[in-house]
């Protein structure tokens, strides 16, 4: 095995801490980035219509737990995707992507894929997903209809354990859950809530209404749940099919 | 045996977006901010393979920010179109920070020298000496891809694992047909691209042995763990 996402592949210098490593962009770089950036279009980019902030546990460890910040597009009705950072500044890195259908859809999934799924009910009855400076008034409707859908989050760089640089294959997310093993630390919950002046209290309080089928509750998602089991992701060589000399 | 082209790609499935969804979302947006969105600047079309095949081939387009001088991260798209299906992701780095990788890293990075050279990596829509400006330092550089949606084999929703994608390294990888239908969609010629860019050079060092997988095919494998025992943790509501 080459690589695994449970372990760290190796050392790497420290330098000066910085993550990810490297120099200031030049002014050079600046220019070309502006005269391009003048040009193009950038249309997928321009459909993320929302900041979603909550927190994720690594499937392989659920003691490792992060808060996620989520930008999200909507395809359709049933079906967004997210490019997940690490925090929502400019600075942020690019951590993972999660995808989020609705139950209709996952229903579909056969029961093996459905594993690799985590349901969203509880995290966002309990309060922890929010949208950083929106109204929550404004965001109920949407939030009742994502609080029936499921997700499936793939997490690429595992900066929460010091990685500089995006090392190794990605490693699978599950989601917060109201039973031991998937509840989110209060520390970090705490630090969420004072950088945003929210509190997770009020609004898990707030959404109290926010009702929940119960074929969505026993579904084959959260895996974990049912088997004491996560996901690893491990990378194996193997020859590869090819139709040209490679590299 | 050709490649698939991707504008036969099956719909995602679901409704269409109900309008008070869409208002909704259109009122959050205006009131949040995007910040590691907006840093989004760059369009880059290429092409990858899976790393474990090379017979499957897709058009990846690839949304770049710079972190720093000598970063990058990518959100790669299907098509740079309003429906594009977001189907995987890039992280391009310079050859000094490749070099610093721990040796079982550095395989999963592919080198861009040949796909920049070649003309096959290109920005639409940029005017050549534009282009030609970063091309230049991207020439230098390495990448690591990780697909999740395979709508090369008519997925319409995002199955199974991860995927580790390598690049073009020489002449004879691409199908014709995928290079062709690039070409004519974007109004361009990777033959004219690559006059253009006779004059780059790739990383100083050279390609890295251990770059490219080594010349070796890449497999995710996914394995069952047991969760470890949790002790009770205190929970924030009473």
């Amino acid at each position: 095995m080459l690589s695994s996402s449970e372990e760290k592949p190796g050392q790497m210098p420290p330098g000066d801490g910085s993550i990810p490593p490297g120099k200031p962009m030049s002014f050079g770089q600046k220019m070309i980035d502006k005269g391009a950036q003048m040009v193009e279009s950038l249309k997928p980019i321009k459909q993320m219509s929302q900041h979603v902030c909550t927190f994720a546990l690594y499937s392989q460890d659920m003691s490792r737990q992060i808060e996620t910040h989520h930008h999200v597009n909507r395809l359709n009705q049933d079906f967004l995707q997210c490019a997940v950072y690490d925090s929502d500044d400019s600075t942020a890195r690019l951590i993972g992507v999660e995808y989020i259908v609705s139950d209709k859809i996952f229903q579909t999934l056969p029961p093996e894929e459905q594993k690799l799924w985590h349901s969203h009910a509880y995290e966002i009855t309990a309060g922890l997903w929010m949208n950083p400076r929106a109204p929550e008034a404004i965001q109920k409707p949407e939030l009742r209809d994502l609080a029936q859908t499921y997700g499936k989050f793939w997490c690429t760089w595992q900066v929460d354990r010091g990685d500089r640089l995006p090392l190794g294959p990605p490693a699978l997310m599950m989601s917060p859950q109201g039973v031991n093993g998937g509840m989110v630390m209060p520390e970090l919950v705490r630090k969420r809530d004072e950088k945003y002046k929210v509190s997770t209290d009020n609004l898990r309080m707030s959404r109290a209404d926010v009702t929940v089928p119960e074929t969505v509750l026993l579904s084959n998602a959260d895996y974990w749940m049912q088997s004491e089991k996560g996901f690893a992701v491990d990378v194996e060589e193997t020859d590869m099919k090819r139709i040209a000399p490679f590299p | 045996m050709e490649g698939e082209n991707v504008s036969t790609q099956p719909e995602v499935p679901g409704e269409p977006t109900q309008t008070s969804t869409a208002l909704l979302e259109t009122a959050t947006a205006t009131l949040q901010g995007f910040g590691p969105v907006n840093k989004i600047h760059q369009h880059l079309c290429a092409f990858h393979f899976y790393a474990h095949d090379m017979t499957r081939q897709v058009e990846a387009h690839h949304f770049c920010g710079h972190q720093n001088e000598d970063f990058r991260q990518c959100l790669i798209y299907d098509k740079p179109d309003d429906d594009g299906k977001l189907i995987g992701l890039e992280y391009i780095i310079s050859e000094e920070l490749f070099l610093t990788l721990p040796d079982n890293e550095k395989p999963f990075w592919h080198t861009h020298e040949f796909e920049v050279k070649g003309g096959y990596l290109f920005m639409p829509g940029v005017p050549g000496p534009i282009q030609s400006q970063d091309l230049e330092k991207v020439c230098k550089t390495y990448g690591k891809t990780i697909h999740f949606w395979q709508i090369d084999r008519g997925d319409s929703l995002p199955l199974g694992i991860p995927q580790v994608m390598m690049a073009l390294t020489r002449d004879g990888q691409l199908y014709p047909n995928l290079a062709q239908d690039v070409e004519s969609r974007f109004g361009i010629s990777f033959a004219k691209e690559r006059e253009n860019r006779a004059y780059m050079t790739g990383p100083a060092h050279g390609l890295h042995p251990l770059g490219n997988a080594a010349g070796r095919g890449l497999q995710t494998v996914l394995r069952e763990v047991d969760c470890k025992p949790v002790e009770s943790v205190p929970s924030v509501f009473v």
